[in-house]
Parts: C-alpha cells; structure tokens; sequence
C-alpha cells in the first residue's frame, strides 16, 4: 500500500515537473504573429524576376513573393499551390490543371489561366534556361478553355512535368504586367507583383529587399510575420556573425569551418537539404575527357577511381556536411537513385595492376611511362590536366595528392567559371576536370545532359566527358517518355549500372547545404523557396 | 592660376579618358570568359546561349561592338547591365553614396590622424611613443583589410555587441532623419576604422619624415632661436611638408576604392567595391566598362585638383 502510494506520487511529480517542459515546447512552436524575419543572402540579385532566369541569387530572393502551379513536399513531391488539383491523360502527354478560385496577384488583379499561359508561352519557355531546355522542344501547346482550367500538350508522353512547376521551376508572372513588354527589362522587375506570402515592399540595390505580409494570401492564416527582409550579406562567415549577433534569422548555408560551432551551439537549429534554388542535389564529379588517348582507356578510369578516397573529400573538404556518392544519381531523388551500386573502393594496389596491365609503368620518381600503351609513344608520361573553379581548389589538391602516390601526375588548371565553361564544353581542352552537375528535381532535367551523346555539345555543363552509349541513350529516351514512377525507376537504375561499368565520370561526393535558424523562431521549410510561408520568430 | 593653364590641363584630360575608354573596352572583352554563361546559368541549352549571344550584340564583331559603345557613350549612354536589366548610369549611381561616405571618412580619418602620429612621432623620435606609432601604424599597414575587419568583427561586434555585424543600416528598424543618421554612422564606425588603420602608416611616416628632415632646416633653427613656442615651430615647419603628404593623398584616393572592395564585402557594405566584384565575377562589361571610366575619370581629375592644390599650399609654384 504504501509502495502504491509512492508510486502514485511519484507519477504526479513526474507530471508535475514534466509539464512545463511540454507547455513550453508547445508554446515554442505555437505560431506567433507580428514581427520581422531578417534573412541573409549571399548577393545581390539584380533583379526579382525569377521567371527570367535560373540565377540562384535572384530565385532566393524573390521566390516568397511568387507560387508555382504546384509546390514540393519535404520529399520533393508536388503538392497544391496555385492549382488545386491535376490531372494526368493520354500516358503523360496531357495533362489538365484545375486552378484555385479567388486568388489575386498582391495588386488587387485576379489571377487566371491566362496568367499561366502567358508565363509559359511569351516567359519561361524563352528566358528559363532549365524549362526551356527541358520542356521546349516537347510541349504542343498550352491551352485555357476557361480562366480556371489550363491544359498542356506535349508531343509525346512527358513524365517530369509535376516536378517542374514550382516557384523555382515555373513562377507564374502577372500578365497584365508583363504583356508587350521586354521581361528582362520590364520595371516590374524591380518592384514585382506576385501571388505569393509576401508583398514587395522596396529594394534597396546591394543592401536589402523589403517584403510585407500579404493579408490576402490564399492560404488561411499565412504567412505569420509582418515583414520579411533579404539583407545581402555576402560573406558567408559575416553571415554566421550576423547569426549570432540577433541581426539575422535565417541563413541558407554554413561555411564549412563554422559548420560545427553552429551546429552545436543549442541557440541554433540546423537542417540539411539538398534542395537550392540554383541548382538542387548537386555531385561533385570528376570528368574524364574520353576524346584525349590516356583516359579513352576504361581501366586508367578505373585506377583513378580507386586511387581516390572519396571520404578525404568528405571529410577534408565539406567538413562532413554531405555525403560520399554512391551512385551517379543523387540520393536526394531516392526514386531514381540506384542504391547499392559497386562503385570502386578506395584500393591503392588494385589501381596499381590496372596501371601496370595497361603498360603505365613505374620507372624512378615522378609520374609513370608508357611501355607499350597502345596509341601513347613509350616514355610518355602519365600525366593529366585537372580544371577546376578556384572555389574547387581544394579538390583539385586532392586529387593530385592522391592520384600522385599511384604514379599519375596532375596539373592543376584553376579557371574562373565564364573561362572554365568555354574551355570544357567549347574547346574542349583539358583532360579531367571536378563539375558540380545538379540532377534538379527529376533526372529528365539534370541527369540525361551528362551522358546523352546528343548533349556533347558547346552548351555548358552538358556531356563533358563526351561519352557515347546508344544503348544509355535508348534508355534516356524511354525514360522521359515513361509517366508511372516504378517504371522510370528501373530504366535509370539500368542506365546507372552501365555508366558505372563505363565510369566516364567518377562522383566524388554529394554536396547539401545546412540552413541554420535561431531556436526562438520556427516553421522554416528548408526543401522550398517558399522557406518562410509558415516562418515566425519571438523576440 | 591663369586661365589658359586650366584650358590646357582640361584639354590634355580628354584624350587621357578617350584613350582609357577604348583601353578598356579592349582589356575586357580580351579577357577570356563568356559573360552569357554567367547570365543563363548551367542549365541552358546551346540555342538558348545563341539567343543571349545576340540579345546582347556580343555575336557581333569585336570593333563593331566598340563602335557602338563608343557613340553611345558620346551620347551619354552607358549602356544597360547584363545582370541588373537597367541603365548602367542607375547601376553605379545608387552605390556611389555608399562608397562616397566610406572611402571620404576613412580617408578623412586617416589623414587628420595620419597626420597627428607623424607629429607625435617626430616630436618624440627615437623615444618611445615614437616606437609605438610605427608599430602599430605598420602593422596596421601589413595586415591584410578583410583579416582585420574580421578581428574587428569578433572583438568589437560579437564580442562586446557595440557595433552591428554588417550593412549601412538596421534591417529591423526603418528609422528617418537624425535616428537614421545615428543608425548609419553606428554601422559606419568599423569599416571606417579598418580602412583607416590599413591607409594610416602612409600619411603618418610621410608627415614624420618631413618633420624631421625640417628639423634639422635652418628656417627652423632660426625660429626656435628666436624663442617661438616649439608648438608654433611645428605648425610652421608643418606646411612646408604637407606639399608631397597632400600628393600622397591625392593619388590614394583610387587605391583607397580597391581597398574599399574588400572592406565593403567583409562588412556589407552596399558601396562600388561589391558591384565591380560582383560584376567582374558575372562578366556585367557594361557595368564593368562604366566603373572603369569612372574610375579612369575620377583619378584623372584627382591629378589635376591635386596639381590645382599645390599652388594654395606653396606660393612658390606657378603655373605656366
């Protein structure tokens, strides 16, 4: 009886102490209003028009003030936005979007289908550079049988649609703004009118972008705060100073040396994502020029795969905020991502005997001869070009570390991206190279340019390998014409264990960024460039 | 100062900045780099690089493209940037306040508190106050600008929280008239010290420099024998070296705006420095062909008020 009676008490301590501990956590993520949420930037956008550019300056910044047909889950899933509902017809080649009723652009306009069609048709289909390329070629037609239904054509059965009709992707512009004017130098530009969260307010270039609630947002309740502000920070460790000092409230990166003092201070909450409006789910990959004779050659490929420890670059270079590649497409698009491949392991001796049974011997010091290398002259050396961005350096040190103790020397090319795109893509001089190719939200958009022999072209960031596979390309193909998920998924997955046979490319590590937020403010969706719909902060 | 002099000295000025002009225009568009791929970003497709090519006349031939800027700019247009979508004049305009107030006060500062070291250390030489003034005006000299506006940032803003971290104001607070200039020169005081600590050595070595070798003149010896107060003796030896202090000066007001990049983007500050950063880096070139002549004009014109000022400081010039 008495024992029953402790227990008792103690149960109502517990509940008692507990409580609190609860309330308070309630109450740290019941929504309060009011208030301003600074968020930092790192440059100036130029313009707030996302629809005319893929610039990730310019969509961080002005993403909050526009939607897109549909938005993403913290999946990457569509979801509702400016059209409630959809449907998919004749295989993927149609497809019909049935649009919200009652919402108007923060103008006080309505909003209709002919705003869709206008920003596909005379917008995004000419100045988007990832929809234009993607869906250019393929779309029919837009049509607006009334000002609620938009409908698409395609010419063909085209499967990443969904994926790409977000604020990011696809932000619908005003057309009563925009009709019979230049986009890129229209002044709405600068002052722009969406159907977004917030209202521009005013742009002050090189410091700030001004945004104000918009009352009449379509969704109850949204957005929290009474005004928003990008303040353009540009160095990202000023940005972390800022966090740290209350001046900023949102920041979408960590520097890696700084990553582990905000990570850890428990003032801060942090998230990882690989979603960025510049480009998402990004890999590092090395390039092989597969047109220059030493790397033609599969197994010098795979010696320098093997030659390099991937997890150094993870752990030395990212600080740890990423991950080790582990098939050719990110794991941030798990449908498609082709787990458990055997990509090379890190195996000095393995790349040594693939070397040597080439004919890539080891005489002296210093890099090794040829000794019989079919197409090389004997006494050649082995000895390779490395481009990289100079903000990619430390890759390249890497890379000639490593590939150095196995006999293959590496000369360092650092080039400014404006020289280093011409070089690769155009002239096509250099051997290897590190590229951050972005798969984006579906293969369709960032996969296929890096292995379809029809992108070996002198547009940048396409094939720079120049790889050559008819049957790679057979399955590109099948894919983007392949609506049902299951079915996509097994042809990429077919597509990756060739090009992993193949290696024209070797993926070093997927790179993510960690949003960081004080721990007084809440509802930051890090997956979305509408981050801060449902942000709010407590001062 | 005759007439005809400033004529002559305006004259030569023109053919300066036209040379400049095409100079620059030249070095540009001869650097490697592809502007359009900075403006379309990664994702584009070969078509859609072609169609910005030519939206921006960078298909046409070299010369037929400086042509035009030419007589554009014969005509007061500087063009429109490439990234920003508006008249270049705009660009640069709204960031010339910014810039203006920073690099005015830093060197402003610097000058006056150039100046008094030198004073005090020639007046204390090979003492030890003396000693302090080179070192710390040297180190300051030495250390690169985004290093110490980083330790500025640690210790004076994080540390003690007197100072904000960057911007020219408080994106929290939008405040008019005397609250917002206080809220300006509050953001304003640590770029403005690490600007200033970077360009003090210069002044106050010339000044100390001067003095000494006045020292030992005879019109000084001649004055401290007569019993002038030493004070007076400093002032009067004083003007005599401000002449090369003020060249100095002068000639520094360009390389204080290259200074200014680095300040400006350690501190945010929205000025010049950022936009020609950030324009180099996109490949804006008319933005970056309309920073550099004004750039080109500015020194040009520094050289020539500057020449202009010497006969206020030294009645011995004259001007032919």
């Amino acid at each position: 009886m008495h024992c029953r009676r402790l227990t008792v008490l103690t149960l109502l301590l517990s509940v008692v102490m507990v409580q609190p501990a609860v309330f308070s956590a309630r109450a740290q993520d019941q929504p309060v209003r009011g208030g301003t949420i600074v968020v930092a930037i790192v440059a100036d956008p130029g313009h707030l028009n996302p629809a005319i550019t893929t610039s990730g300056a310019t969509h961080a910044a002005s993403e909050l003030i526009y939607n897109g047909l549909l938005g993403r889950d913290d999946q990457g899933d569509p979801v509702p936005e400016l059209a409630e509902n959809w449907q998919v017809e004749q295989g993927g080649a149609l497809y019909r979007f049935r649009l919200r009723d009652g919402v108007k652009w923060h103008d006080g306009k309505p909003f209709t289908a002919g705003d869709v069609k206008f920003t596909f048709e005379e917008v995004l289909l000419k100045f988007h550079a990832r929809t234009r390329a993607s869906m250019g070629a393929l779309l029919a037609g837009i049509d607006t049988p009334d000002d609620r239904t938009v409908i698409f054509r395609f010419k063909q059965p085209y499967a990443p649609l969904l994926y790409q009709l977000d604020a990011t992707e696809a932000p619908i512009i005003a057309r009563h703004l925009y009709q019979g004017s230049d986009p890129q130098t229209n002044p709405a530009n600068s002052s722009p009118i969406g159907t977004g969260p917030f209202k521009f307010v005013s742009y002050t270039k090189g410091t700030e972008i001004r945004l104000a609630r918009n009352s009449t947002y379509f969704k109850p309740g949204l957005p929290y705060p009474d005004a928003l502000v990008m303040r353009v920070i540009p160095d990202l460790s000023v940005q972390v100073l800022a966090l740290e000092n209350g001046e900023a409230d949102f920041l979408w990166e960590l520097p890696g040396p700084l990553l582990s003092r905000i990570t850890s201070d428990v003032r801060f909450r942090t998230v990882r994502t690989g979603y960025h409006p510049g480009g998402s789910n990004c890999i590092m990959t090395m390039s092989f020029n597969l047109e220059r004779p030493i790397l033609k050659e599969v197994r010098v490929r795979q010696a320098i795969a093997h030659a390099l420890d991937r997890q150094a670059f993870l752990s030395q270079i990212l600080f740890g905020d990423g991950k080790v590649a582990a098939a050719p497409i990110s794991s941030e698009i798990p449908w498609a991502h082709a787990a458990g491949l055997a990509l090379p392991r890190p195996d000095r001796a393995e790349a040594e005997k693939l070397l040597d049974g080439v004919g890539w011997k080891k005489e002296g010091e210093g890099p090794r001869a040829a000794r019989g290398v079919p197409g090389i002259a004997d006494g050649t050396r082995l000895s390779i070009d490395f481009l990289h961005f100079p903000a990619f350096a430390k890759y390249g040190e890497l890379v000639r570390q490593q590939l150095g103790i196995v006999g293959i020397g590496v000369t360092l090319r650092p080039l400014e991206p404006a020289v280093f795109a011409p070089t690769v893509f155009k002239d096509r001089n250099f051997d290897s190279n590190v590229i951050s190719y972005c798969n984006g939200p579906d293969p369709e958009i960032g996969v296929r340019r890096m292995y379809h022999s029809s992108q070996i072209s002198p547009a940048p960031f396409t094939n720079a390998a120049a790889y050559r596979n008819p049957r790679v390309d057979a399955l590109f193909d099948e894919a983007s014409r392949t609506v049902e998920r299951d079915k996509r998924s097994r042809l990429y997955r077919q597509i990756q264990e060739i090009v992993v046979q193949d290696l024209p490319y070797y993926w070093l590590v997927e790179t993510v960024s960690t949003r960081a937020w004080p721990v007084r403010c809440a509802g930051f969706k890090a997956w979305t460039g509408l981050f801060a719909e449902g942000a709010f902060c407590r001062r | 100062m005759p007439p005809r002099y400033l004529l002559r000295r305006l004259a030569q000025v023109l053919p300066t900045v036209a040379g400049l002009l095409v100079l620059n225009f030249c070095i540009i568009h001869l650097a490697p780099g592809d502007p359009v791929i900075a403006l379309g970003g990664e994702h584009g497709d070969a078509a859609y690089y072609a169609f910005l090519r030519s939206r921006f006349g960078l298909d046409r031939p070299l010369p037929e493209q400086l042509l035009t800027y030419v007589a554009n700019v014969l005509r007061g247009d500087l063009g429109t940037s490439f990234v920003h979508g508006r008249s270049v004049a705009r660009v640069i305009a709204e960031r010339i306040p910014a810039t203006l107030l920073l690099v005015f006060a830093a060197l402003a500062l610097s000058s006056v508190v150039g100046v008094g070291l030198g004073v005090l250390a020639a007046s204390h030489r090979r003492r030890p106050t003396d000693t302090a003034v080179n070192a710390v005006t040297l180190l300051g000299y030495a250390t690169p600008p985004f290093w110490l506006g980083q330790v500025a940032l640690l210790l004076l803003a994080v540390g003690t929280g007197w100072f904000p971290v960057q911007g020219m104001t408080d994106a929290r607070g939008q405040r008019a008239g005397l609250a917002h200039l206080l809220d300006v020169l509050h953001h304003l005081a640590l770029p403005v010290l690490v600007l200033t600590l970077s360009e003090l050595a210069l002044t106050t070595r010339l000044v100390r420099t001067g003095l000494l070798e006045a020292f030992e003149s005879d019109y000084v010896r001649a004055a401290r024998a007569k019993g002038l107060p030493e004070a007076s003796v400093v002032r009067h030896a004083l003007r005599n070296v401000m002449l090369p202090v003020i060249t100095v000066i002068g000639s520094r007001a360009g390389m204080f705006l290259s200074g200014a990049v680095l300040v400006e983007v350690v501190f945010a500050w929205p000025g010049l420095g950022r936009l020609l950063l950030s324009s180099l880096l996109s490949r804006d070139y008319p933005v970056l062909l309309g920073m550099f002549l004004g750039i080109s004009v500015a020194v040009v014109l520094a050289n020539l008020i500057t020449d202009l000022a010497y006969a206020r400081l030294d009645p011995r010039i004259r001007y032919q």
